[in-house]
């Protein structure tokens, strides 16, 4: 592949074209996540019997997981300052930092279902769990994507190419904290 | 912060240093910090708006500050605003359209005999009165495959070895170690009401080590009667 996209410079918004298309992707999935938490929400209310499927989430995970989240954003909003001042080995360090809250999130994940699963808390066992593994599965489908994306992103910013892209996945990045600051009350508080 | 908004596409977020996002950091993590105390003051006290408030209403709060300051849709060009707003708008009417249907259980010429069903059978597992009805399916109160010895391999082993000898991969870097149940001295004065405490609330709820956690989440009390009677089985004086 050679050549230039055509695409990067044009704007009709004003707004750069990847930043848009990354605003793109997120309404999409506002979409997609809304409609799952709100589905939860509504049978949540519905049924008062979940309560007691409810109460076998174990709160202390998904709080070290909240935590260890706001800490990736927190790098990873550093990481795009970094790429604005040019400064593409910091960027490419903080993204490093990113992904590396990312696969903690992802082991400290694996440990709580494997607990669970392994007590007969299958994503078969009622409608509570069906909701429990979808919501959580497709957000950590998301967080292995931008860790993988991440990844590539940050071997360009550390060879000083194309920092722009810092800053898309960040809000990215972002945008998968803040659907997990919604799951977490959902799955783990409200018991 | 600036409330500008760039048109060259570039400088998006400038004007904000490093403190200026640690602030927004530690912000966050006090939000976070009362969304898990607010519920526990909030159930110990019986009053369920402590508990809805802290949760959700501290959720919007962190989502917000994300949202604006470190996805910077605050600075962002209105016509983005509008995006995502209209996306929120038309999951929320999608909900709002459904909502009706799924939060009742019957409706004017209408009955969902199936989720009535449901809440009833659970309903009644949850005061422990399952009987089995003829014809009907009735849903296992326990979840099937629960062993003590194959809870204690997944939960406690890491920690306190398979051995019981507290000496598992992930207890070596502790401070206290854990305790080993193998050495008659740690079972001087320990019963198996005791042992049911720290499983269920963690050692700190009898004054011992915060790094034991409660497990309390996992087990009914069956099961963490069974769980105790295993632990036990490791004292060399039983």
């Amino acid at each position: 592949m050679s050549g230039r996209p055509i695409a990067t410079d044009r704007s009709a918004t004003g707004i750069p074209t990847h930043r848009l298309a990354i605003w793109w992707v997120l309404a999409s999935e506002v979409v997609i996540f809304g409609g799952l938490l709100g589905a939860y929400l509504m049978h949540r209310l519905g049924h008062p019997e979940w309560a007691e499927a409810a109460s076998h989430t174990q709160t202390w995970i998904g709080a070290v997981n909240t935590f260890v989240l706001l800490t990736s954003s927190f790098t990873a909003v550093l990481a795009h300052q970094a790429a604005e001042k040019g400064d593409g080995k910091k960027a490419a360090m903080l993204l490093v930092f990113t992904i590396g809250g990312a696969l903690t999130f992802l082991m400290i994940k694996s440990f709580e279902w494997y607990t669970e699963i392994s007590h007969g808390y299958t994503i078969t066992a009622n409608t509570f769990w069906s909701f429990y593994y979808t919501a959580a599965g497709l957000h950590a489908l998301h967080v292995i994507a931008g860790a993988i994306i991440m990844g590539i992103v940050a071997v360009g910013a550390f060879k000083g190419r194309m920092l722009h892209r810092v800053e898309i996945i960040g809000i990215y990045w972002h945008f998968v904290d803040v659907v997990w600051i919604f799951l977490f009350p959902l799955l783990y508080i409200a018991k | 912060m600036s409330e500008h908004s760039d048109h060259n596409g570039h400088g998006h977020g400038e004007g904000h240093g490093t403190g200026f996002y640690f602030k927004i950091y530690l912000t966050l993590l006090v939000l976070f910090l009362i969304s898990v105390a607010g519920p526990e003051i909030g159930e110990a006290t019986g009053i369920r708006a402590i508990t809805l408030v802290t949760a959700f209403g501290i959720a919007l709060w962190k989502a917000r500050l994300v949202i604006n300051e470190f996805m910077h849709l605050k600075a962002e060009k209105r016509i983005m605003k509008w995006l995502l707003t209209t996306s929120v708008i038309l999951m929320a009417l999608m909900v709002a359209g459904v909502s009706p249907d799924v939060l009742n259980h019957r409706g004017n010429n209408w009955e969902n005999l199936a989720a009535q069903a449901a809440v009833e059978r659970g309903l009644a597992e949850m005061a422990g009165e399952v009987h089995e009805e003829e014809g009907t399916e009735v849903v296992e109160a326990e979840p099937a495959g629960f062993t003590a010895a194959a809870s204690y391999g997944t939960v406690c082993a890491t920690c306190h070895g398979a051995a019981g000898d507290g000496s598992g991969v992930a207890g070596a870097a502790l401070d206290p170690p854990p305790a080993n149940f193998t050495d008659p001295v740690f079972w001087e004065g320990r019963d198996r009401d005791r042992i049911i405490t720290v499983i269920r609330d963690g050692a700190a709820a009898v004054g011992g080590s915060a790094l034991m956690a409660p497990w309390g989440a996992l087990y009914d009390e069956e099961q963490l009667g069974l769980m105790a009677d295993y632990v036990m089985s490791f004292n060399p004086n039983q």
